[in-house]
């Protein structure tokens, strides 16, 4: 039987590969979260639009405010990277 | 069944929020109450214009040409009105398409019911389609169809084949005999209810809220009857003249309306609203209001409390619903205010016709 012996090296780079995986899960679940929270009022924003044109610019800005979910989930990613 | 809850999962609750939205948009685009009060002291010239100028134009630019006066304004407001049913069951997708397609079956109860008795009573066609509502699942040309037949046994056969004929075949002969079609429309409502709750518990999701709106529908429907029967001495049949699935039975109902003192039917319309929604109306019950006082109050509260159910099931066919029956109470005002207006009634006497 094999005994596997982790040197300094493998551990370095076992460890910066969970540092990339972690930043990926925080980008991708902070940004699978945006999007369902983007579909609800997205659509709201679209039924109303459909009724009022003039409101098409505040229902906008709406439906862009759980972007701010992602940038957090970047911001914590790129901490994590660099 | 099976293809309506495939494509509502196929695509999620979007085209339920956005539908609902939707209807919450218009329904702030009705006119509130203050607009009533102003427009009670206008003439009937000013109206039309006011009411050219929200979202009847269309319908009032369009008729124009063939109509004038409190015609024109009457055929403006009815056809706003099924255009805005048939459009709205256009975007209605999925399982609320079919609550809300067997909702509107009233209307052809009404429009069936409109052209029996205006061909037994030998009317002009023209002048029976001016009050044709298109709303439900007869459209305009099958009504036209209905319309252009000469004897209303030809209309009933005409029928046959709609939800409705088992119904209309079964009491026409009685109706046509007594000259009276009261009966008729009242097992037509019946059987449009029994139908609504059955549809409600047929397991499609968001049945509850539709469940819980037609129980309340038909209990202020039944109390509304009960205290019109209060008026007179109480027919042998009031019974019939119930509608069963609400809450209160119609037992009770009876020996409500035969009670000398309205004091019980008041505890048991408590009972089925809560005391607080009743607000004033006790009073006026007790005061001996006028019956259309009465029932345009409990109509206010019927309102009240779908919004209050709407309120809680956000995406569901209640509120759907709660735009359809106050855009109906408002082409209902308008008209009031109208025909009020041109028959020289004084203001407040208008006001009481209105649910505002």
């Amino acid at each position: 039987m094999a005994v596997e012996v982790m040197t300094l090296e493998v551990a370095e780079a076992s460890a910066k590969g969970l540092v990339a995986i972690g930043a990926g899960l925080a980008v991708g679940m902070a940004g699978l979260a945006t999007a369902i929270a983007q579909y609800g009022i997205g659509t709201a924003a679209v039924g109303a639009t459909a009724e009022n044109k003039d409101i098409f610019g505040l229902v906008l800005v709406l439906t862009v405010i759980p972007e701010t979910i992602v940038i957090f989930g970047l911001v914590v990613a790129l901490l994590l990277l660099f | 069944m099976t293809s309506i809850s495939a494509a509502g999962s196929a695509t999620g609750p979007a085209p339920y929020i956005y539908v609902t939205t939707r209807m919450r948009v218009r329904k702030s685009k009705l006119l509130p109450r203050e607009e009533y009060l102003r427009m009670l002291n206008m003439s009937l010239p000013e109206i039309t214009r006011i009411i050219e100028e929200t979202q009847y134009k269309a319908e009032v630019d369009e008729l124009s040409p063939s109509f004038s006066g409190i015609d024109l304004m009457e055929v403006a407001l009815s056809w706003n009105l099924a255009k805005e049913y048939q459009k709205i069951l256009e975007i209605t997708p999925g399982r609320l398409k079919m609550f809300l397609q067997t909702y509107l079956r009233s209307w052809d109860i009404q429009n069936v019911l409109a052209i029996l008795r205006g061909k037994s009573q030998g009317m002009r066609t023209g002048k029976i389609k001016e009050i044709l509502i298109p709303a439900g699942s007869l459209d305009r040309i099958t009504l036209d169809r209905l319309l252009a037949e000469d004897s209303p046994e030809r209309v009933v056969e005409a029928l046959k084949g709609e939800r409705l004929f088992p119904v209309i075949e079964r009491e026409f002969p009685a109706a046509q005999e007594s000259g009276s079609f009261a009966r008729m429309e009242n097992e037509l409502y019946k059987a449009y209810y029994a139908d609504l709750i059955e549809t409600a518990r047929a397991g499609v999701k968001g049945g509850r809220a539709f469940l819980e709106y037609i129980r309340l529908e038909i209990d202020i429907c039944n109390l509304q009857a009960a205290f019109r029967l209060r008026q007179g001495p109480l027919p042998e049949d009031a019974r019939d003249m119930f509608i069963e699935g609400g809450e209160v039975k119609p037992d009770e109902l009876v020996r409500l309306s035969a009670a000398e003192q309205p004091d019980e039917l008041i505890e048991t319309l408590q009972q089925r609203v809560g005391i607080d929604a009743l607000g004033g109306l006790v009073d006026q019950i007790r005061g001996d209001a006028p019956i259309h006082e009465i029932e345009n109050a409990l109509t206010r509260l019927r309102l009240d409390k779908m919004t209050r159910i709407s309120k809680r099931n956000v995406i569901s066919i209640v509120t759907i619903l709660d735009y359809l029956e106050r855009k109906r109470f408002e082409v209902m005002n308008l008209r009031a205010l109208a025909r009020g207006k041109e028959s020289n009634l004084p203001a407040e006497r208008i006001q009481s016709y209105l649910v505002i």
